[in-house]
């Protein structure tokens, strides 16, 4: 029983760190970045190239979150400028430059698979149960991710901004605000945390070019059920994460793949708004 | 039958073509290339299904490598357990077929209602895949899981044999699909795509045209499927997967949207090129696809073959030629939904979002021949209300009758139905049509469209046909509605909710914008449209001068109430009114709180 709740915990800890980067671009640039996948990637092979030069594995983590940026910055200014009034063009378009960074991943790194270096190794008693030290750091690396994304929304003059383009962008531009920046800015900050959470995930799984794609998908129904919302993405992480676990333990690990997809489009159904939005 | 004739012509010209081609061309190519290109030219029919679906009708989807797969399997399933033969291969194309059908009903169950938002039925087509490769996955032995099935028994004809009953498909199902986009219902798909709320409005299933789209496509995908487990003897989780379905987007993005050839073409020069060269140089191939794809997407959102075409048109000095516009002829309007008693009755009806009461406690009724406006300053809830007549969910409470009958919890298409027509605040028409397509989209209910032709006639009810004669849209049925001036398209609104044949015509500032000329003619219109014809309207209007000229009676609402309803005297002179006008507010008793 304590494993199976460590098992909801993490796994729903580790879904709401993959999704925060499409949320925070989905919610002030309303745009849906299917690019996703490849920036968890690209942190993948930052994990690996960390591993590769032996610096501290724990280096991957802001080393993945700067390719990200920067990444992000020059995307968002050559690519989704121009996709702003087309929602479901820039879907298309983000998922083209998916394809596009895999295969340059490919040519780079080769399409084998790759192993990285995890930071943390072994198991520690927890609860009354021996279980794996690193996901349980995950758990304490998602609070604070989850909390340094409410104090940047929240007591910032960015957060400022960008509650204010993601509540009436008309509005906010004719008070001053240069919503081109702050749209800037956010894609950069979404590319950084799937990146970042790219590295943080691969001690986990192995690395290669397509690790992105299951998680994409997650990421994206995670998203659209919570609402659009810190806190509601953190239930939808619980609600969805553990729903995920319990069909895998109990029913078939196949069938446990398929739980989030099937769920979220059984709730968007329900309440197209998701959870937590009114 | 009315049909044009150049349509049909075109196709089988170039159907023989492209028939001829087939036949010869298996004698040219290398076996290898015929190979290849029996996989794309199956492949390309599903692509033609995307195009259906995205480039015509706007549906984005993710899934229809789910029903490729889903026709695969039940051929690779029956040949390996059940048996193999004629009768056996019959069952199997029969089990795809109904599976498809059952899986896209389902889909397009779950996917298509009123008031879903287009990305929730990407979302319903992106699990579909996935659902279906967990299925494979899960099924052990039976479905061969992540291997997949092989080696079962099935026809092992020439290369030839199976290059032309690919292309043969291939062909015929493009044909049909040509005379289906071209013909009136593939212009109300058109229309779903510009316009899904104002379809809703003139009374079109879009919800039902949708699934059955979704039905046919999968039906199409399925088949093709079908024959490329019949040909290849091979069948793999991936050919209903997530990856192929995206391909498929690419493929049709690329070819062009909307154009059926471009996508089939896209997919047929893709798919051989990618398996040509996957042996030497996949990689640096996918990327440059992707690239050419992101660069499509945000410069050349219409594809290339549009561009391909221009620059041909250019080289060869032709012209588009125009289809003749149809002939108008007047009918007598029927008046949808009329029966005795009385037109409206409005009881009790409230609406608040949330905590905010934007209309409270309307009663009022409307009666033949009367032209009902309703005025009152900004935010008083007048176009609340007007939503509320026209669409069953709208309101949160109370009961509408017309003529008698509940409007229920109905959609706007039900609405429609029961007699009422509703004009829009902005000109809400859908760009890319025609005047004359624009109009017979209106006539979807009464008229309904050939899904293989296109009408040489458009009946038009009297009132509707005058507003076009009137406003020169007669003179420019050929033109694209988003070019028309702006009055010209408000008045192209107004025919097409007079081409309901509606009994209450709800109109929502139809004069908004208009010239003191074109605000008399539609006046006019109005006054014998209630007075001739004894239809009910409804008018949202601001200009109060225009409705002192027309109304025969006026209701004032304020703050979400009706604080007014009489004549055009009584409200003129009543100090209420002048007050709420001039910002004054009511007396603390009488006034919400």
């Amino acid at each position: 029983m304590g494993v199976l709740f460590l098992d909801i915990v993490t796994t729903a800890a580790i879904l709401f760190t993959v999704a925060s980067g499409l949320m925070i671009i989905l919610g002030v640039m309303k745009l849906i970045n299917f690019a996703h996948g490849a920036f968890l990637a690209i942190g993948g092979y930052a994990a690996f190239v960390t591993t590769q030069l032996g610096w501290n594995p724990w280096m991957a983590i802001p080393f993945a979150a700067v390719v990200g940026f920067v990444l992000g910055l020059v995307i968002e200014r050559v690519i989704v400028r121009p996709l702003y009034a087309r929602p479901l063009d820039a879907i298309l378009a983000t998922w083209g430059l998916g394809i596009v960074i895999g295969q340059v991943i490919t040519i780079v790194f080769g399409r084998e698979v790759q192993f990285v270096q995890s930071p943390l190794s072994g198991a520690i008693e927890f609860l009354g149960q021996s279980y794996s030290t690193y996901r349980l750091a995950l758990v304490a690396i998602g609070a604070i991710l989850a909390l340094a994304l409410i104090a940047l929304l929240y007591f910032t003059r960015f957060g400022l901004n960008a509650r204010a383009v993601i509540m009436n962008e008309d509005l906010a531009r004719g008070l001053g605000i240069d919503s081109t920046r702050v749209r800037l800015t956010t894609f950069g900050l979404g590319a950084a945390l799937a990146s970042m959470a790219g590295a943080l995930i691969t001690p986990l799984i192995s690395v290669d070019p397509n690790l992105g794609l299951p998680w994409l998908i997650n990421s994206f129904m995670l998203v659209l059920v919570s609402g659009v919302s810190i806190p509601g993405l953190i239930v939808a992480s619980l609600i969805l994460g553990g729903a995920q676990v319990l069909v895998s333990s109990y029913v078939s690990a196949i069938l446990g793949g398929l739980t989030i997809v099937v769920l979220a489009a059984v709730i968007l159904r329900i309440r197209p708004q998701g959870l937590f939005s009114g | 039958m009315p049909r044009r004739r150049s349509d049909i012509r075109t196709v089988l010209k170039f159907g023989i073509v492209a028939l001829a081609v087939l036949a010869v061309a298996p004698f040219f190519l290398d076996i290898y290339v015929v190979n290849i290109l029996i996989r794309a030219l199956l492949l390309a029919a599903l692509a033609l299904t995307v195009d259906l679906l995205w480039g015509y009708t706007g549906i984005l989807t993710f899934g229809q490598s789910a029903f490729f797969g889903i026709g695969a399997y039940a051929c690779a399933l029956v040949f390996t357990h059940w048996g193999f033969g004629a009768q056996w291969a019959l069952l199997a194309l029969f089990l795809g077929i109904v599976a498809a059908c059952a899986v896209a009903a389902l889909a397009g169950w779950l996917a298509f209602y009123h008031g879903a938002s287009p990305l929730y039925g990407s979302i319903v087509t992106l699990a579909l895949p996935i659902i279906v490769t967990q299925v494979i996955f899960a099924g052990g032995r039976t479905t061969g899981s992540s291997s997949g099935l092989s080696g079962f028994p099935t026809y092992y004809w020439s290369s030839e044999t199976w290059f032309w009953i690919a292309g043969v498909f291939l062909v015929v199902i493009t044909g049909l699909a040509w005379l289906f986009v071209r013909s009136d219902m593939g212009r109300v798909l058109v229309a779903i795509r510009e316009n899904e709320t104002r379809c809703a409005y003139l009374g079109i299933p879009v919800s039902r045209i949708k699934i059955l789209l979704l039905v046919i496509a999968g039906t199409i995908g399925a088949i093709a499927g079908f024959g490329y487990a019949a040909f290849t003897n091979v069948v793999a989780p991936e050919l209903g997967g997530f990856l192929l379905g995206t391909e498929l987007l690419i493929w049709v993005a690329l070819g062009g949207r909307g154009t059926l050839i471009g996508p089939v073409i896209g997919a047929i020069l893709i798919d051989v090129t990618s398996s040509y060269l996957s042996g030497s140089l996949p990689f640096y191939w996918k990327l440059l696809i992707g690239v050419l794809f992101v660069a499509v997407i945000v410069a050349l959102p219409q594809g290339l073959l549009p561009e391909v075409t221009r620059l041909w048109r250019r080289l060869i000095g032709r012209r588009t030629r125009m289809a003749d516009a149809p002939t108008l002829e007047p009918i007598t309007a029927q008046e949808v939904g009329r029966g005795t008693g009385q037109p409206l009755v409005v009881r009790g009806v409230h609406r608040h979002f949330g905590s905010l009461q934007v209309l409270q406690g309307i009663d009022f009724e409307a009666n033949r021949g009367e032209l009902l406006s309703l005025v009152g300053p900004n935010g008083a809830g007048k176009t609340t209300l007007i939503r509320c007549l026209a669409d069953g969910y709208e309101r949160s409470g109370g009961t509408i009758t017309i003529f008698g009958r509940n409007l229920g919890k109905w959609g706007p298409d039900r609405c429609v139905a029961l007699g009422i027509g509703r004009k829009f605040q902005a000109a809400n028409i859908f760009a890319t049509l025609s005047v004359a397509e624009c109009l017979r989209v209106a006539r979807y209910r009464l008229d309904p469209p050939s899904i293989w032709a296109s009408g040489t006639t458009l009946r038009l009810p009297e009132a509707a046909l005058r507003i076009v004669e009137e406003t020169g849209l007669a003179q420019s049925l050929n033109t694209e509605a988003r070019h028309l001036a702006h009055g010209q398209k408000q008045a192209l609104e107004l025919a097409m909710v007079l081409a309901l044949e509606p009994s209450i015509v709800l109109l929502d500032e139809p004069t908004a914008g208009l010239t003191r000329v074109e605000r008399e003619r539609i006046g006019a219109i109005l006054t014998s449209l209630t007075e001739r014809e004894r239809l009910s309207i409804l008018l949202v209007e601001h200009d109060l001068d225009f409705v002192r000229e027309i109304s025969s009676r006026v209701i004032v609402l304020h703050q979400g109430q009706i604080v007014l309803d009489g004549s055009v005297e009584e409200v003129v002179g009543s100090e209420l009114v002048r007050n709420i006008y001039a910002g004054a507010s009511l007396d603390a008793g009488s006034g919400p709180t």
